[in-house]
């Protein structure tokens, strides 16, 4: 199998640590999913066992996506990054055509074959990451030169974001942009490039914003969740209430109260704030300490990467876990600015858990490469 | 080819840099997430169990209201409210809109409580069943019902002002509100752990406290007494439109309130479409100038002090002078009473006569009697807003004052201190407290309180309550309070006519407050009625033609209604005779006053300042209280009159009033009229001749 991928690096054995990680935190996100959809999933749907059955679907799905890139020579992706690219633009524009866009809460996420729904946002990410690190792993262009170096990432990046934004997902756009920054970070541009970005795109953060004014308000009242508890706060506190009476070991597994209806997403988005509540501090500094595990080896495979476009895939792929697993505790601990992302390999994600795990294939399969 | 290529030095650092801040997030995130699940844990876990149960009163069933019978006067029904789970309304804007109109609230409101983040929320309350059944009709998601206790009154304005009423949850007035702490119980309490949409959690914490039922008070009152007692009233209210009328019925023995009632009154079912002064229970409340009745007394002070001796001589000349001062007695326009004894004093009700009285008992000594039968101060009745009155001071009371005292001027009662000084009269000499709740008991029945009679203190003793009584009868079989009479039975009454007091202070010309207290059997007396006319805007102004009749109503009844027998011996006393006074020239008012002290009764026809004819005619020898037909007519009905209904009357009994009106009459057939023409009512010039046709009972079947 080695020798077929290539004659002048020898291949070792997946990065088993990864491994390991991955299954750990995707099983244990089945048995939380579960725990915290099965209430409202009952009250809902009149069936407990929805979220548990649908999470397991696509947590087979995504091993199966997770072995196949791991198998997968990750240097023939390059072939692939214009037709993902290509594919993603297109499924980014069909959530807007009715009839094949689905519309829930009043965002147009989704995309539904059959009964099949998907968020195009997750292929997006995925494409633009493999993109980016393609594009900056070329040889023949120049990184001190703005225009030759960042500029064509940064132009598919804003084409994606603004389509992600219009959905709206400003969460889902802010961690992609957030990742590919990462990358391009990595890469090595010079830091006055970094700072020319920053003062581009600073004008625009403003305008996004001071143009909602609730999303300035929502943004802010991280800060003191209890001037409004009813409205911007309520989400917070919510949150507050389930690590706060969990304590240092939990009140047990299953037997968490707010998740209840008082949590909004239990089992997405707040999902941390269940584990919290039945695992206690032990449960959440645990996962911390998975995904902490988890960066570690994926900057390690980066580092260790036999070339370019694989160190900056690993970087790319290690970052997009990275930036939304500490955003999302970070939101749910009431520690930044609510947005709306979920907790990668453990909320109910669909789609979003097939393309983690199989990114994380890829990442499996680089480390097989490591020097 | 160059190996190790890919991590230069600058990729290679960045990199590290990158995990450094990653290890750096993961640090803090897990120090903030130690302060919020250990440091802060006991504050957030406290707020959390706070939000997660949820409390919901268990409303305790309010007591009922029984009268002395046990029949109900205030209970307990279910009625709607209306609530919402703003979790579950999606469309608020939409429900918001459907519900205002059935719900009379503004759309804006609705909406707030709609979009309220909390369980449940009360969108109204106690709502009527057509807007329930609306609202069920929508079909809203989110809004249910829940069954709340409602006040119902089911005699409505039956002792409405003693009950009284209640507000959404607790009384707001009368009974409901002096004993809402035994009426109320204590409410249960239900805490459960919810949902965030307010619903139980099945496995969750809960916990039952029951509510402790109200208990049952147990009037004094009686129902039937309480309903005779309030339809004589409105009789009156419709016939002489007065402001106003206070009437209490009592047993004398033991101060139990058997009815106790004012007008105008109100629906206690829906009080909020009565203006408030309706509310209160104005027989308590109200203070006014006694007058006459206020002469017992004075007399039982006199009798106790050995001041009366019912045969000595008296002679009213129609006024008496105290301390320079000119005071009439009433009869002062024909000349006073003249001489008279002091027995015909009180029947005759005469000023001066009382005068005397009060002066050889001294003044300090009447205000001593008049404090001991519980005047200006509360009597202690276990109902709101009791009213005290004014009495003159020892300092104020100077001889004049001492004067108008004697025959109740210038001092001021409540129509229950009246009750209570005469029932002291009626019961051998006892001032008793009087009440209105007998008993107490808990929902299981059992009697938690009891009233017993109290007495406050003995103010005279038995044998001038006897004296007292014993006068008290005489106006009635021969006094001015012969309109009370009732055929069988002996009692005993005052009448009283008392000028109104404006609000300068100043007497009002033309209104009076006309009342009469009495009770029955005076033998062994077991009812007492006090009743209080005020300021009739029809007919005479005078307690022996306005609220004697009343009582006289009102005790016929209530007697029957008690079973209480007739004393046997009356019907064997020869009845007296009296002479027939000349009314005739003389206006209304004197001719009252004449036939009152005469001991006849009047009844007027027709209406007018004037008096144009009498029967039987003057001279005449009549049995006492027979009844005086006074025609009244005026300057402006000379020259047409109305023509009278005959029908029913003998020949002789229509011819006499035809020549009254100054028609003349065609009569055929004979036994009582039938038919008439022209038909009563309708306006005939003087001296027409009415046709009028009587038959016999009899005959009229063979007729046809």
């Amino acid at each position: 199998m080695a020798g077929r991928i290539s004659r002048n690096i020898k291949t070792k054995e997946a990065d088993f640590i990864i491994l390991f990680t991955t299954l750990t935190l995707v099983s244990f996100g089945i048995v939380m999913v579960f725990s915290s959809s099965l209430w409202i999933a009952e009250a809902g749907r009149g069936d407990s066992f929805f979220h548990l059955r649908r999470q397991a679907i696509w947590a087979l799905l995504g091993l199966a996506g997770m072995f196949f890139f791991s198998n997968y020579d990750y240097r023939k992706l390059k072939r692939w990054v214009n037709v993902a690219l290509l594919a993603s633009l297109f499924l980014l524009l069909a959530v807007f055509i009715p009839g094949v866009g689905v519309e829930i809460n009043a965002a147009r996420r989704w995309i539904g074959v059959g009964g099949l729904t998907g968020q195009p946002s997750d292929l997006a990410r995925v494409a633009l990451l493999l993109f980016a690190a393609a594009y900056l792993s070329r040889k023949d262009i120049r990184m001190n030169k703005f225009l030759e170096g960042p500029f064509p990432v940064l132009a598919v990046l804003g084409l994606f974001f603004i389509l992600i934004l219009l959905q709206p997902d400003l969460g889902t756009a802010l961690a992609m942009a957030a990742t590919i920054m990462i990358i391009i970070f990595a890469a090595g541009i010079p830091l006055y490039q970094l700072g020319l970005i920053a003062a581009l795109s600073l004008p625009a953060s403003l305008y996004l914003m001071v143009s909602e004014p609730y999303r300035l308000r929502r943004m802010m009242s991280f800060l003191d969740p209890w001037a409004d508890p009813l409205n911007t706060g309520y989400q917070i506190i919510q949150s507050l209430y389930a690590l706060g009476p969990g304590g240092l070991f939990g009140v047990g597994l299953g037997r968490g109260r707010q998740k209840l209806f008082f949590l909004p997403e239990p089992h997405s988005d707040f999902i941390f704030a269940v584990i919290g509540e039945e695992l206690g501090f032990i449960g959440t500094s645990s996962v911390l300490l998975l995904y902490l595990l988890l960066l570690w080896r994926g900057f390690k495979v980066a580092l260790m990467a036999p070339d370019s476009f694989g160190s900056l895939l690993a970087t790319g792929i290690t970052a997009m876990i990275g930036v939304q697993a500490l955003i999302n505790i970070g939101v749910v601990t009431g520690s930044i600015p609510v947005t709306g992302i979920n907790l990668p390999l453990i909320s109910a994600g669909g789609s979003s858990l097939f393309f983690t795990l199989s990114s994380i294939g890829i990442l499996l399969n680089i480390s097989k490469y490591s020097r | 080819m160059k190996r190790n290529t890919v991590a230069s030095t600058t990729v290679r650092r960045r990199l590290i840099f990158l995990f450094g801040c990653a290890v750096l997030a993961v640090f803090a995130l897990t120090l903030r997430l130690f302060w919020i699940q250990v440091v802060i844990a006991g504050d957030l876990r406290a707020k959390a169990w706070d939000q997660l149960m949820r409390r919901e009163r268990v409303i305790a069933p309010r007591g009922d209201i029984f009268d002395r019978s046990g029949r109900l006067l205030a209970g307990s029904a279910s009625s709607v409210s209306v609530l919402a789970y703003p979790a579950q309304i999606t469309d608020k804007e939409e429900a918001a809109r459907l519900l205002a109109p059935i719900l009379a609230l503004d759309e804006a409101v609705l909406l707030e409580r709609l979009s309220r983040r909390t369980g449940g929320v009360y969108l109204r309350r106690k709502i009527s069943e057509e807007a329930a059944l609306e609202i069920r009709k929508l079909e809203l998601a989110g809004i249910r019902f829940t069954l709340e206790p409602k006040r119902y009154y089911p005699h409505n304005n039956l002792a409405s002002q003693l009950i009284g009423f209640m507000g959404l949850d607790d009384g707001r007035s009368g009974l409901e509100y002096k004993y809402e702490q035994e009426l109320r119980g204590r409410d249960g309490l239900i805490t459960f752990e919810s949902d965030g949409l307010g619903r139980q959690i099945p496995q969750g914490v809960q916990n039952y406290t029951p509510p402790l039922d109200g208990n049952d008070l147990f009037l004094t009152i009686d129902r039937n007494i309480q309903f005779i007692v309030e339809q004589e009233m409105e009789r009156t209210m419709l016939e002489l439109q007065p402001k106003g009328i206070n009437v209490i019925a009592l047993d004398p023995r033991s101060g139990e309130v058997l009815a106790i009632a004012g007008t105008p009154s109100f629906n206690p079912n829906n009080f909020a479409d009565y203006p408030e002064k309706n509310w209160r229970l104005s027989p308590i409340t109200d203070t006014f100038e006694p007058g006459s009745t206020f002469k017992l007394v004075t007399l039982a002070a006199a009798i106790e002090e050995g001041q009366f001796r019912a045969n000595e001589g008296f002679y009213c000349a129609g006024s008496t002078v105290v301390a320079g001062r000119i005071i009439g007695c009433w009869t002062r326009s024909r000349g006073g009473h003249g001489a008279i004894d002091f027995t015909e004093v009180v029947l005759g009700s005469c000023n001066p006569g009382f005068i005397t009285l009060g002066q050889r008992i001294t003044a300090p000594k009447l205000l001593q009697y008049i404090e001991a039968f519980g005047f200006g101060q509360r009597s202690g009745i276990d109902a709101i807003g009791e009213g005290v009155g004014i009495l003159f001071t020892p300092e104020q009371l100077g001889p004049v004052e001492a004067a108008t005292t004697t025959f109740g001027q210038g001092i001021s009662v409540t129509p229950l201190q009246q009750v209570m000084a005469v029932a002291a009269m009626a019961n051998g000499g006892y001032l008793m407290r009087p009440y209105v709740v007998r008993e107490i008991r808990d929902s299981q029945g059992a009697i938690v309180r009891k009233n017993e009679p109290q007495v406050v203190r003995r103010v005279v003793s038995g044998e001038t309550a006897r004296e007292v009584t014993r006068i008290m009868e005489l106006v009635v079989t021969e006094g001015s309070g012969i309109n009370a009479f009732i055929e069988g039975y002996r009692l005993a009454g005052k009448t009283g006519t008392a000028q109104k007091i404006g609000a300068d202070g100043r007497y009002i010309a033309g209104e009076y407050i006309l009342s009469f207290i009495g009770f029955a059997p005076a033998e062994d007396p077991q009812v007492l009625i006090y009743i209080a006319v005020d300021a009739p805007q029809v007919g005479v102004q005078w307690g022996s033609l306005v609220a004697a009749p009343m009582f006289k109503q009102m005790m016929e009844r209530i007697l029957a209604y008690l079973d209480i027998p007739p004393a046997g011996n009356t019907e064997n006393v020869p009845p007296k005779m009296v002479n027939v006074p000349d009314l005739v020239g003389l206006t209304v008012d004197e001719a009252s006053a004449l036939l009152d002290t005469a001991g006849l009764r009047i009844r007027f026809i027709g209406s007018g300042g004037e008096i144009l004819n009498q029967t039987p005619k003057a001279g005449a020898k009549v049995p006492l209280h027979t009844q005086i037909l006074i025609h009244l007519g005026g300057a402006g009905t000379q020259s047409e009159v109305l023509v009278p209904a005959l029908t029913g009357k003998t020949m002789r009994e229509a011819g006499e009033i035809l020549g009254w009106l100054g028609l003349r009459m065609n009569g055929s057939g004979s036994g009582m009229a039938v038919s008439q023409d022209p038909e009563p009512q309708s306006l005939v010039p003087k001296d027409t001749i009415i046709n009028v046709k009587f038959v016999t009972p009899g005959e009229r079947e063979e007729e046809r």
